[in-house]
């Protein structure tokens, strides 16, 4: 059944496909942090995800920042979270230009918003398991 | 050997009958006279098993060893119990208050080191590396950079090293700590010269400008000048390099180096951060000399910026070496090094420098560069 994007439903889909693969998460290592997620539409939308240990244990939607405490949110507008999503379709996982670092590093394309480095850092600190995430969505059919 | 101690051993006529008396079952027991107060140590999240927090408990804990560590000199674990009238051999620790190394979160971050742990040879995609065709001139210069990251990082390897026995043994957590991050760049090298060689290029030149910034990482006079200018200065430019590399890497391969070798080096930065901000918290004292040693090792750093490095990455980040090429990817580096700029005086505005930015020579010698290659 196709899950739609951006929506709650979404992440906690992913959230699931992390946490029944235990093996790839476990040799990634520990991940914990508090990260948005901000989609810019004609009404924006911000989620917060919750990353302990080797899971994702929580997914909400927020309605302002301050109601998380967010190490760092990436901010894009919908169109290319779309891009991002259908090239990790395509492909199984994010093609070099999509990689959320890619997507971040250069350019406003995707903001890092945060206040403190140190969570700012987590970003890079957990990247292998933020993306093997995201990478997840290659399994779910997105509406 | 250099080191002959007050006693010998293995001659020691009273530990000799000791012994004979012992094999024959007449032990003595004495030690059990030091019997000591039960403590519970149980994992407070089963999910992470036993971690070095969990065992902060009484006598073993951080906050019951005073800020100056004086009654150990030696190799005690921090807890054990010391025989009375310092009989154990002096090893010379020279850092031993706890604001010589302690960072705030260090034993999270060691956790974290050890659970994060990974291996060239096996968490590279290296058989994938014939399925991709990357031009000659982005190849070699893609080993020329292999080759500077490779002499930095031998750099980060030696520093820690140099200094963990430095360290009094009750800050465990940061001899731990650095002794992962040892490891870390040790692989980091490795992974570097296994990609400069894997197409068969190999390694190229070796960098003048840059190992006289690198030397100038490993000669500080403290720990903690060390630690700013490795952690929060040298690997927080690296880390955006890294950053930045992957944003350019020629082949997924490469892109999965540089996301491995991006998460040790940011918990690198974060250890650096933290040192710093604690240093700056308990003793701001030290403001003026951190100030007056960043002022030098700043000047220092632009050495990373040698002229090789930087037309390697401007052929990189432009993905050839046409004009139109060239031109996109003097763009990409100065994008990159604006921000590797900014993100490191966030750094120390945070750990409580917000003055670099005023104080600090980076822009001036970065707008300097910059408008030297567009000149060429």
């Amino acid at each position: 059944m196709a899950v739609k994007f951006p929506s709650v439903e979404f992440f906690r889909e992913l959230a699931g496909l992390m946490n029944g693969d235990r093996p790839t998460f476990e040799k990634l290592g520990f991940c914990d942090v508090v990260m948005g997620v901000r989609v810019e539409a004609p009404t924006p939308r911000l989620f917060a995800l919750t990353f302990e240990v080797f899971e994702c244990t929580d997914v909400r939607e927020l309605e302002s920042p301050a109601d998380a405490e967010l190490d760092f949110t990436l901010d894009a507008p919908l169109a290319l979270w779309r891009e991002m999503l259908e090239s990790i379709a395509k492909n199984g996982r994010a093609e070099p230009r999509y990689t959320l670092n890619s997507l971040s590093h250069l350019g406003d394309r995707m903001k890092v918003v945060y206040d403190d480095p140190e969570g700012h850092d987590k970003l890079y600190r957990f990247m292998a398991t933020l993306q093997e995430y995201f990478d997840k969505s290659s399994q779910l059919e997105i509406e | 050997m250099s080191y002959y101690g007050s006693t010998d051993y293995s001659y020691n006529s009273d530990f000799n009958l000791r012994v004979r008396d012992m094999k024959k079952g007449n032990l003595d027991f004495g030690w059990l006279d030091d019997a000591r107060e039960k403590v519970e140590v149980r994992p407070r999240d089963p999910r992470r098993g036993l971690e070095v927090s969990d065992c902060e408990v009484g006598p073993y804990a951080i906050e019951a060893t005073p800020d100056i560590v004086r009654e150990n000199r030696g190799l005690a674990p921090r807890g054990a119990l010391l025989t009375l009238g310092n009989q154990q051999p002096d090893l010379g620790p020279s850092l031993n208050k706890k604001t010589d190394v302690w960072a705030y979160r260090v034993q999270r971050y060691w956790e974290e080191a050890v659970s994060r742990q990974w291996n060239v040879s096996t968490d590279v995609p290296w058989q994938d590396l014939d399925k991709y065709e990357i031009s000659d001139e982005l190849e070699i210069a893609f080993c020329q950079l292999c080759t500077l990251l490779s002499e930095v990082e031998m750099i980060a390897t030696d520093l820690p090293a140099k200094w963990s026995h430095h360290m009094n043994s009750y800050f465990q957590e940061v001899k731990g700590f650095i002794a992962t991050q040892c490891i870390d760049e040790a692989r980091h090298s490795e992974v570097f010269r296994k990609r400069a060689l894997a197409n068969g290029v190999g390694l190229l030149r070796a960098s003048v400008r840059g190992e006289h910034a690198l030397k100038g990482i490993l000669e500080a006079d403290s720990y903690s000048e060390g630690s700013v200018f490795l952690h929060v200065l040298g690997e927080g430019f690296i880390l955006t390099l890294f950053r930045s590399s992957e944003f350019i890497s020629p082949s997924p391969v490469e892109q999965r180096m540089f996301q491995l070798v991006m998460q040790d080096e940011a918990r690198h930065v974060s250890y650096g951060l933290q040192h710093l901000k604690y240093l700056m918290d308990e003793c701001p004292e030290y403001r003026p000399q951190i100030n007056s040693f960043l002022d030098e090792a700043e000047k220092h750093l632009s050495g990373l910026f040698n002229p090789d490095q930087l037309e390697s990455m401007i052929v990189l980040g432009g993905k050839g070496t046409s004009p139109g090429c060239i031109q996109r990817g003097i763009e990409v580096v100065g994008a990159f090094q604006g921000k590797q700029i900014d993100e490191y005086f966030h750094r120390c505005e945070r750990a409580g420098l917000p003055e670099r930015r005023e104080r600090s020579p980076l822009l001036e010698l970065q707008q300097r560069m910059l408008a030297a290659i567009q000149a060429a």
